[in-house]
């Protein structure tokens, strides 16, 4: 009897043991959807990014992605979500812009906004571009910095938000620049681009692809972008570094996992993500949302997001 | 010319009409749900987009949007909740109707407010759009701040029978909208470090609990054994309830476009949005109407007020971002990324460039609005139905919606908690005779309102007098003040009335 008993608790202990080391040794990974988290609306930009990935990659994956709208606090929300769950590769983050690189100077936040995750692949890099009013009387960047530097305080730029990626921008343009402007925040960039149509404020900052329609229908000028290169849909506008003010800020948008994520998952969910990124019909869906594509693997998207976060900790500072 | 009439050939191929046909029904069903809104829907339906034609993709959109919108006043009028934010005025005369029977009525007139509504938007839209537009560019923070100021007096239009417990409600709503991360500095008020809380209270939720579940907590004292038709005296079947009369059209064609134009204004305005244009279209029509009393009682009025106003953003939204690249509010903002799917550049140069989509979107707006209309009537009779349905078994599943709803807005259970507690208060709130639209409008405008008094007081140094140096923004403030002497001495009058021995009261019915 004593013996039987045993056995069946052998049994048992075995089957428990294999049980669990089962997938472990197998190393199959992923065996179940993959949860990708967007911290804005569906419809936004960071939303039509993960869902463009997302209608290409699960080929690669060998898996569906669904992508979960937790939206508020400037995507905070969402990064706390993800910062806080199983670090095993299934729950993902759509993170590189104001909830990683900036709105954590502003305040404190539930996560360290770059070390608690685990960059997999930058998917795009949204440029920032300054604009004016068509009808302002400066002709270029520096007849506008030379009359703020007479007047501190007299202009004044919108923004998307308090502690946002374009408040950030524009603070550091400013401290580059040594001019003083008044910040006037709005909900979201197109609200901030209506005021400077309006002649509400002297700048406000687009992406490209907004400002370019603006531009030539004469109703905004760009000025500069916070870009080490020129913008190929606005060639002829200088960026920032060309015109000797050092700074490089980019709206970045990629996949991060929880800190903590097995290496070699990290990087199975780099290469499907890359072949998805690399895939014929992702290009053409990219062309067409004018999204600018930008990647990155694990370890640069990680320099350049640590990067641009330093860089606007710096500036506030002072 | 030609080009139109191209395109018009182009929209109305079988497969679109189909599309259109579908959509609609989706929209209509969707907007009926307490919860679901059209923005979710409209948002899910973008990935279909990306291999249709431009035609198909916009039937899909705009057939979602009008119908989803009109759908919003069939559950505001038959149950108490309001479908979607913008038909939250709906339901101040639509319940009542239902209420008295008149269901069929009120369904009617909705739906006929809202195709000419929607119709005129279109109009507006073709004709003046950018011009328009560039009116709208002169609202900067300090019109929009006056322009609020004026808004919040339908407060008062609103109060009822005591001011006072009107503009305490008032006072609860802006109250309420305090919580949340200020506009400015965003610096969290009231949220106890939750991160949840930083946007404020979510207006789903907040109107859902309001109305919908505070509504079922007071139909919970009685034992809900019959349908809400049934369970009141008035009760009539007569046929004429049920029917739109001419005597209903004439009443209100002056309301419907009123409504309709002062919709298509707010709509063109960026940022404000259809839920705002309801309760202006709404107070606009008591003040302008020659029985003002009998407004939150159930009067056809106060529906057709409410469904033209919010259908004529519809159109009018589109005015800033087809001419400026503006979208003015989150629905506009995912149709600006479903045009650029398919290739279409909004802003001031699509008009030369790309017209043949412009006239693509005024053909499949109008056709929209077209199907709508038709769907709709052929379900009338199945919708007046849901108002036989006996309230044990409607309530517990309309309160399901309302939960999932709450919850499916950003996926957060707290949510939930807040439709709950609002649920009670509004329950309270009713008890104690206290109105409760001016509370849902004092929280609309709220937030609007800072940030726009904000804003100008960061542009002027904090001086006041860009307020009253600015022509627009003096012109509102002007309204302002004529709107409230006007109140005093309707006040001051009726009182008179009634000291003097005029017993006219009647029956006291709690307003909404």
């Amino acid at each position: 009897m004593m013996d039987s008993k045993k056995i069946i608790r052998f049994a048992l202990a075995a089957l428990l043991v294999f049980g669990l080391m089962g997938p472990a040794l197998a190393a199959e990974f992923p065996t179940k959807t993959i949860k990708v988290y967007v911290g804005f609306s569906p419809g936004g930009g960071t939303d039509i990014i993960a869902r463009t990935v997302a209608s290409v990659a699960p080929e690669f994956l060998g898996q569906a992605m669904v992508i979960i709208n937790k939206t508020g606090a400037a995507g905070t929300i969402a990064a706390r979500e993800v910062s806080q769950a199983k670090p095993d590769g299934y729950t993902l983050l759509v993170a590189g812009g104001s909830e990683t690189v900036s709105v954590g100077h502003y305040r404190e936040l539930p996560y360290h906004p770059i070390n608690a995750f685990s960059p997999v692949i930058r998917i795009s890099r949204d440029r920032m571009i300054l604009n004016f009013n068509a009808n302002a009387p400066w002709k270029t960047l520096k007849e506008f910095i030379q009359d703020a530097k007479r007047n501190p305080g007299k202009y004044k730029y919108a923004s998307s938000g308090h502690g946002g990626i374009y408040h950030s921008a524009m603070l550091a343009f400013c401290d580059r620049a040594g001019i003083k402007m008044k910040h006037v925040p709005y909900k979201g960039g197109a609200p901030g681009m209506a005021a400077l149509m309006g002649g509400h404020v002297d700048i406000a900052i687009a992406s490209p692809s907004e400002a370019r329609a603006l531009v030539e229908g004469g109703k905004i000028r760009s000025v500069t972008l916070t870009s080490l290169e020129r913008t190929p849909l606005q060639p002829d506008v200088p960026t920032l570094k060309e015109l000797g003010y050092d700074l490089y800020l980019e709206n970045q948008k990629g996949f991060v996992a929880p800190a903590g994520t097995p290496k070699e998952r990290i990087m199975f969910l780099h290469e499907a993500f890359k072949k998805a990124y690399e895939h014929k019909a992702f290009v053409k869906l990219c062309t067409r949302l004018k999204i600018e594509r930008g990647y990155l693997g694990p370890e640069d998207f990680r320099k350049s997001l640590m990067g641009m976060y330093n860089q606007i900790g710096s500036v506030l500072k002072k | 010319m030609e080009l139109l009439i191209d395109q018009f050939f182009v929209a109305i191929q079988g497969s679109n009409l189909l599309v259109l046909f579908l959509s609609t029904v989706a929209g209509i069903l969707i907007g009926a749900i307490p919860g679901l809104t059209v923005n979710m829907a409209v948002a899910l339906s973008i990935p279909l987009t990306i291999h249709m034609s431009l035609a198909q993709a916009l039937c899909m959109i705009f057939a979602i949007y009008v119908s989803g919108i009109y759908g919003g006043s069939v559950s505001a009028i038959l149950v108490n909740a309001p479908g979607t934010p913008a038909a939250a005025a709906t339901t101040l005369d639509g319940y009542p109707m239902t209420q008295q029977g008149k269901a069929g009525k009120a369904l009617k007139m909705a739906l006929f407010a809202s195709f000419i509504g929607g119709i005129m938007s279109i109009i507006i839209l073709v004709l003046v759009a950018q011009n328009l537009a560039a009116f709208a560019l002169k609202f900067g923070p300090a019109e929009r701040t006056t322009l609020m100021v004026f808004a919040l007096t339908i407060v008062g239009v609103l109060s009822g029978r005591s001011m006072i417990k009107g503009l305490l409600s008032g006072a609860i709503g802006l109250l309420f909208a305090t919580v949340g991360a200020d506009p400015m500095l965003a610096v969290p008020r009231f949220t106890f470090g939750m991160l949840e809380l930083e946007e404020g209270f979510g207006f789903i939720p907040v109107l859902i609990g309001l109305f919908a579940v505070s509504e079922m907590l007071v139909q919970a004292e009685d034992r809900m054994q019959t349908s809400i038709k049934a369970s009141y005296k008035e009760s009539s079947d007569r046929e004429e309830d049920s029917r739109l009369t001419r005597k209903d059209i004439l009443l209100s064609w002056k309301t419907i476009i009123r409504s309709g134009f002062l919709g298509a204004f707010i709509g063109c305005l960026p940022g404000i949005g259809a839920t705002v244009a309801c309760f202006f279209g709404y107070g606009e029509a008591k003040r302008a109407s020659k029985n003002p009393d009998l407004f939150g009682k159930g009067t056809v009025e106060g529906v057709a007020a409410a469904e033209s106003a919010n259908n004529a953003v519809a159109g009018a939204t589109l005015i800033p971002l087809l001419a400026l690249s503006i979208p003015g509010d989150a629905l506009t903002a995912i149709l600006y990324g479903a045009l650029l799917i398919q290739g279409v550049q909004t802003g001031p140069l699509i008009f030369q460039y790309q017209l043949d989509a412009v006239y693509l979107i005024y053909i499949t707006l109008t056709l929209a609005n077209i199907f709508m209309v038709a769907t709709a009537a052929s379900f009338m009779s199945f919708f007046k139905r849901i108002a036989e349905v006996p309230r044990r078994i409607l309530f517990p599943i309309i309160f399901v919606f309302c939960v999932v709803g709450s919850f499916a807005m950003r996926n957060s259970v707290i949510d939930i908690y807040i439709m709950m507690g609002m649920g009670v208060m509004g329950y309270i709130l009713r008890k104690f005779q206290i109105p409760l639209a001016p509370l849902l409008i004092g929280y609309i405008l709220a937030n609007p309102f800072e940030e726009a008094l904000r804003q100008a007081l960061v542009g002027s140094e904090g001086s006041l007098k860009v307020f009253v140096v600015k022509p627009i923004a003096a012109g509102f403030l002007i309204l302002t003040v004529l709107a409230i002497v006007f109140m005093i001495r309707r006040t001051l009058s009726a009182r008179g009335e009634e000291t003097q021995g005029g017993e006219n009261r009647e029956g006291e019915e709690s307003e909404l």
